[in-house]
């Protein structure tokens, strides 16, 4: 009892701390309010909210103190970028401290236990905070010029979604919890260092205020597409990179709402255990559930990034997307079939059967839609007159050819026999990391660079800095990918500290990778600051706010 | 490129791809089907005359039962050219609860989860006599990587 008491004494502390620093913030606000409350009146508005979304409405936005308080939904894009961006440096660091202690079969310098919570917090906040994090912020920040919105009155809706999903991370960072990211009980419902952690209780509560500001975002972004956007932007114009945005807000809708019950009744089951080891049900029910969230959040975290490269694409092959048509039908078949495959997480936990017989045969279907996209952007290509490659260019083939990769070792996991040997090892590992390293991370980048002339008031990047950043990173997680997985292939378990002495060289390479694309991600931060410590030169116009031209498929528009 | 053409080509790929994803499927079904006992499952009966080895985890050893009412604890032997079926489950040890636990041994593809409350069967055969290496392959804990040893494959 008395842990429960120190426990609260602690956060009760940073608590108030908390309080203290946010009245300061809000007096130093309420006196820059009185003065967008005067200039409001003078315009005729009755709400300064309004007023200040109402005058920066589709504006081109720079980064700067005032998004974290101006309620536009480019202002909370930019949010929702940046602190990704800071998500992503701290899981980075998580990562490669990992890699490091694994230089040894043996423990290095990391106790195991410390070692699983890194494991846990690299997963979360790679997860939620960097990759759902940045696609949700590139879509709130393109959307509004894309969409064409005549009004911007969702603000405190979205705001609050940030506010939630922002607070729900430093909770789990705060936590230290070591459950891996999917919180399997009875492990997670061990409070001590066997299992989940002293603190697992408080990161179940940080990953619901993460869920729940997801939804709520989420629904915001459908709104504004259904209600705000301009009238003459029909649905057949609407860009690929609209379509990613609206099925990634559909997957969130669709899939958070079973792990949001779930949570909530494991959280109930750390102190009177009623639903998933004192009934008579299997422990797992509550996997069941985790994965049918786990399985398309994989997809959430991709989509958006298949719709930016629709939108890059164009712009440095000077033409159209090959086929606007499949774009659509192939995002929106990923949604899906993406909803039917959860089940290959648990093929030899003994469900059995007819699970097995049904969950192959669907995670072989689900690559239809993604082979249809890749060919879309080949053909983009292929056809085009002459490929500009520029870095974010760069980036984006990089993830395609990554993505090809990852996602063939991907698709043989579909086979029984092949995922009995690799499911569990670092073979997963190596196939998503070539995934979200290669779209995820890769776009991610290609889409800041393009932004960045707007984002930072008219500066430009050093694109010698750049190049190496690009350079570093894709080749590094070549290597570490590749090394996972062929390790994987004969038998490396994941989410071990320590490991048998043979699976060494796999272990080395893997490491070489990862420093490699740390070793990058400084080229970017150096690039950053340096770029940002020189004077506005260039015009704050992007190409990504103008969508990229379609192709309109014949017969459509007709009975408008 | 005209439309007609760009159409005619997306359909020739789409088609492929199709051909390749629902072969693979069918292969993956027939094999499925054909060896049914290669699954883990809670209910399925024990094949008639396997060798049956019944496998306990616990945070975090494991520790092997065999027929003749012996047991050995992180490594087991078991006889080649003859049907080995696993039974596993998980118990709570001295040190910790009943979680959940997965064995891999990667050279004889075999993957069973040791769930608490349920008793999984998977079916294998091995072919040659030797020492495979097998591990834990689902997250149970402080030290889980220390569930790892060998499986001996002797000659009748």
């Amino acid at each position: 009892m008395s842990d429960y008491v120190t426990t609260l004494t602690i956060y009760g502390g940073i608590a108030a701390v908390f309080a203290i620093v946010i009245f300061a913030v809000y007096n130093l606000l309420s006196t820059r309010k009185d003065i967008v409350s005067k200039l409001a009146s003078q315009d005729g508005y009755d709400s300064e909210g309004q007023y200040v979304r109402d005058t920066l409405l589709t504006k081109p936005r720079e980064i700067g103190l005032s998004i974290f308080v101006n309620d536009d939904a480019k202002s909370i894009g930019l949010r929702y970028i940046v602190t990704s961006i800071l998500f992503f440096f701290i899981g980075g660091a998580f990562g490669l401290t990992m890699r490091l202690s694994l230089t040894s079969p043996n423990l290095t310098f990391l106790t195991s236990d410390e070692y699983n919570v890194l494991i846990s917090q690299h997963a979360v906040l790679m997860i939620y905070m960097w990759a759902v994090g940045s696609a949700l912020g590139f879509g709130y920040y393109l959307l509004p010029s894309h969409i064409k919105v005549f009004r911007d009155i969702r603000g405190t809706l979205s705001s609050a979604g940030y506010w939630l999903w922002l607070i729900g991370g430093f909770i789990v960072l705060l936590a230290q919890s070591s459950p891996r990211w999917y919180f399997y009980p009875p492990l997670s419902l061990q409070l001590n260092q066997n299992g989940g952690g002293l603190y697992d209780w408080l990161s179940v509560i940080g990953i619901e205020t993460v869920l729940i500001g997801l939804m709520i975002t989420s629904i915001t972004i459908l709104l504004i597409v259904i209600y705000d956007r301009s009238p003459e932007v029909k649905r057949e114009n609407f860009s690929l990179f609209t379509w990613s945005i609206i099925f990634t807000a559909i997957m969130i809708i669709v899939s958070a709402p079973p792990l949001i019950a779930g949570f909530g009744m494991l959280f109930y089951d750390f102190f009177h255990p009623i639903f998933f080891t004192a009934s008579s049900g299997s422990v797992l029910l509550f996997a069941i559930l985790f994965w049918f969230w786990g399985h398309p959040v994989v997809y959430i975290a991709i989509i958006p990034y298949f719709g930016l490269i629709y939108e890059i694409l164009p712009k440095f092959t000077g033409g159209k997307i090959f086929s606007y048509r499949s774009g659509v039908y192939g995002l929106g078949l990923l949604l899906i079939l993406s909803e039917v495959v959860w089940g290959h997480h648990l093929f030899n936990s003994g469900l059995g059967f007819a699970w097995v017989l049904f969950f192959s045969t669907t995670s072989f279907l689900v690559v239809i839609p993604s082979a249809i996209t890749v060919f879309n952007y080949i053909a983009t290509l292929w056809s085009a007159n002459k490929i500009r490659m520029t870095t974010p260019m760069l980036f984006v083939i990089n993830g395609i050819v990554d993505f090809i990769i990852g996602g063939v070792v991907g698709v043989m996991q579909s086979s029984y026999a092949v995922n009995a040997d690799v499911h569990g090892t670092y073979f997963v590992t190596g196939h998503f990391h070539f995934i979200f390293l290669g779209i995820t991370t890769g776009v991610s980048f290609a889409a800041f660079y393009m932004l960045f002339p707007t984002i930072s008031g008219g500066r430009t990047y050093n694109v010698r800095l750049a190049r190496l950043h690009f350079y570093f990173t894709a080749i590094g997680s070549l290597i570490m990918s590749s090394s996972w997985i062929v390790g994987g292939a004969m038998g490396m378990p994941r989410a071990t500290a320590g490991y048998f002495a043979f699976f060494l060289p796999y272990q080395l390479g893997s490491i070489l990778g990862g420093f490699i694309v740390g070793i990058g991600q400084i080229f970017f931060l150096w690039n950053i600051a340096a770029s940002w410590l020189k004077s506005p030169s260039v015009d704050n116009q992007n190409m990504l706010e103008t969508p990229s031209p379609i192709a309109i498929p014949s017969g459509a528009g007709e009975g408008q | 490129m005209n439309e007609e053409r760009k159409g005619r080509l997306e359909l020739y790929f789409i088609v492929a791809i199709l051909v390749v994803l629902l072969g693979s499927a069918a292969a993956n079904y027939a094999m499925i089907v054909a060896n049914p006992n290669s699954v883990p499952s809670d209910t399925q009966p024990i094949p008639a005359g396997s060798y049956v080895v019944r496998v306990i985890a616990t945070q975090w050893t494991w520790s092997f039962e065999y027929p003749n009412n012996t047991t050995s604890v992180g490594t087991f032997t078991v006889p080649v050219n003859t049907n080995i079926t696993l039974v596993a489950t998980s118990v709570a040890g001295a040190q910790g609860s009943a979680v959940i636990h997965d064995l891999l041994i990667p050279q004889m593809d075999v993957q069973i989860y040791a769930v608490p409350g349920q008793n999984n069967t998977v079916t294998f055969e091995p072919t040659h006599t030797g020492s495979y290496y097998f591990e834990c392959v689902e997250y149970c804990g402080e030290f889980h990587y220390e569930m790892r040893g060998y499986m001996e494959v002797v000659s009748r």
